[in-house]
């Protein structure tokens, strides 16, 4: 068994981190029937411990956990089904355990739901919340605030954030001694230092470490990858820690990355539509964020973009979308149709570049792929929205 | 130069006239102003951010945090990490607490006495 698994808290007190989310959860859990709002709802990058917290205080306060997957929810009636049917199941051994296990509704990923679905999603929720039959804890990697307007009305909403480096240490430390591991404290710092606040890297690192591996070498490759290298290993990852820590770890490129994944997202054959579109308007608030980030100096968003950016990465992966090897430049002349309009393109490109002073990859990938993304194969309002975003005749 | 320690999310008052930076402070994503309470400052971004514009009037701002586990306050800006770390959270741990024998324990017990008041 891995150690992710073998480790996973039983109880919130082995749960590291986040005090006072733990404490909201617990409270909320303690006193949910005369609660003021009608669930809670736990929000943060993964891997920071939302989803161990609500197992691991459902088996402190005598509760069994019914995780619903959010998007296969489709109307408050087949929750009710669902929680209906197992909370009967369930008798039986409640009976030979001694005590009523409660249920507890679990909802993961509930940002994957689009409230503008009729059919359900997001509203089922909410309707199922609002009857208070039981607890409702949903769970986040991000909440937009005009989107997730009811959902943040009606939920306690209580904010998860990466561990800190001392904050891994006890993760480690734990481990460490129920292993009768021999790990010196320098190692465990590497660790620590390297991680990203994630705790299921450091143990997966402490694993390694203990096969006989070096702590240096566990991290270090992940940094200054070519953008090339970097979208093979990210597109052939099906982890999202795995990606998110490659992701981190070369911020230079989290712009190609985006709009190599605008592309492949927008073309993949056999990604289902809704999912692409869902997909594309994460892309967009990255891009948003990236751009505000520049442009404003808004450096609190460099907190957000890579887990957002690995987020997009591993769906589409896990949907269906394939990085072709080719690079991001590259992509730009895909929408370009014919031949003529290239070649206009080019001139244009030169002159711009001079013009701004800036490279003309630099230029080509920063500035013009994005617009020229967003206009497909108009040229024409490409060339409109250059000359108005420079103020330049060309 | 005047070093003054805050806490995330706690508010304080700003030992300056602020004048027409007042605009500026309370403009910066993740600082908020209460009038009868005073300031909050939500992260290490919005801090920095802060103290850009506080520097100016001779004050620095020092993110401080408390051990959960033995409630002593914690200096980022002293920490072994202090480089690799986001410090945007109220509650982590000191140095002797952190590198404890058993600093498993201890932290068992003090999620237990926080969390489960008990
Ligand atoms: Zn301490």
């Amino acid at each position: 068994m891995n150690w992710t698994e073998k480790y996973r808290p039983r109880s919130l007190v082995d749960v590291v981190g986040n005090e006072e989310a733990k404490e909201r959860l617990v409270n909320y859990l303690r006193s949910w029937d005369r609660y003021p709002k009608d669930g809670i709802l736990l929000y943060g990058p993964a891997g920071v411990g939302k989803t161990a917290s609500v197992y691991a205080a459902a088996n402190d306060l005598g509760y069994h956990v019914i995780e619903l997957n959010a998007s296969d929810v489709r109307s408050a009636d087949r929750i009710q089904r669902a929680v209906g049917g197992l909370s009967r199941g369930r008798t039986l051994d409640a009976y030979f355990w001694g005590r009523a296990m409660r249920p507890l509704v679990f909802f993961d990923e509930i940002d994957g739901l689009d409230p503008r679905e009729d059919t359900g999603g997001l509203s089922a929720v909410l309707e199922i919340a609002s009857k208070k039959e039981f607890p409702v804890v949903a769970a986040a990697n991000f909440i937009d605030p005009v989107k997730h307007k009811q959902l943040l009305q009606s939920f306690e909403v209580v904010e998860f954030r990466s561990l800190t480096p001392r904050q891994i240490i006890v993760v480690l430390s734990r481990i460490v001694r129920e292993e009768g591991l021999s790990v010196g404290r320098e190692d465990l710092v590497k660790i620590a230092e390297r991680a990203r606040g994630d705790a299921r890297m450091a143990i997966n690192m402490l694993y390694s470490l203990s096969m006989g591996g070096d702590v240096e070498a566990l991290a270090n490759p992940m940094e200054n990858l070519p953008i090339n290298m970097l979208l093979q290993r990210i597109s052939s990852s099906i982890s999202l820690p795995e990606i998110r820590a490659l992701i981190e770890a070369n911020p230079q490129h989290w712009k190609d990355v985006l709009y190599t994944y605008f592309d492949i997202i927008a073309r993949s054959p056999v990604m289902k539509d809704d999912r692409r579109l869902s997909l594309l308007g994460v892309v967009s608030l990255v891009d948003t964020m990236i751009g505000r980030m520049e442009r404003e100096r808004m450096y609190f968003y460099m907190r957000y973009i890579p887990h957002l950016l690995s987020w997009i990465v591993y769906q589409a992966n896990k949907w269906g979308a394939v990085y072709d090897g080719r690079i991001p430049e590259y992509r730009f002349y895909l929408f370009v149709s014919n031949r003529a309009v290239r070649e206009e393109l080019d001139a244009l490109l030169e002159e711009l570049g001079r013009r701004l002073h800036e490279s003309r990859r630099k230029f080509l990938v920063g500035t013009l792929a994005p617009a020229a993304l967003l206009h497909r194969n108009q040229f024409k309002k490409l060339y409109e929205w250059v000359s108005r975003t420079f103020g330049l005749r060309v | 130069m005047q070093v003054m320690k805050i806490k995330y999310g706690e508010p304080f008052r700003i030992p300056r006239r602020l004048g027409d930076l007042f605009k500026d402070v309370v403009r910066i994503d993740g600082v908020d102003y209460v009038r009868g309470e005073g300031f909050t400052v939500r992260d290490y971004y919005a801090l920095s951010n802060l103290n850009k514009i506080l520097i100016r009037l001779g004050l620095v701002l020092l993110p401080m945090v408390t051990c959960t586990i033995c409630g002593r306050d914690v200096d980022c800006e002293e920490c072994e990490y202090t480089d690799v770390c986001r410090k945007d959270v109220n509650l982590c741990l000191c140095r002797e607490c952190t590198y404890s024998e058993d600093v498993v324990d201890k932290y068992r017990l003090s999620v237990r006495k926080r969390v489960f008041k008990g």
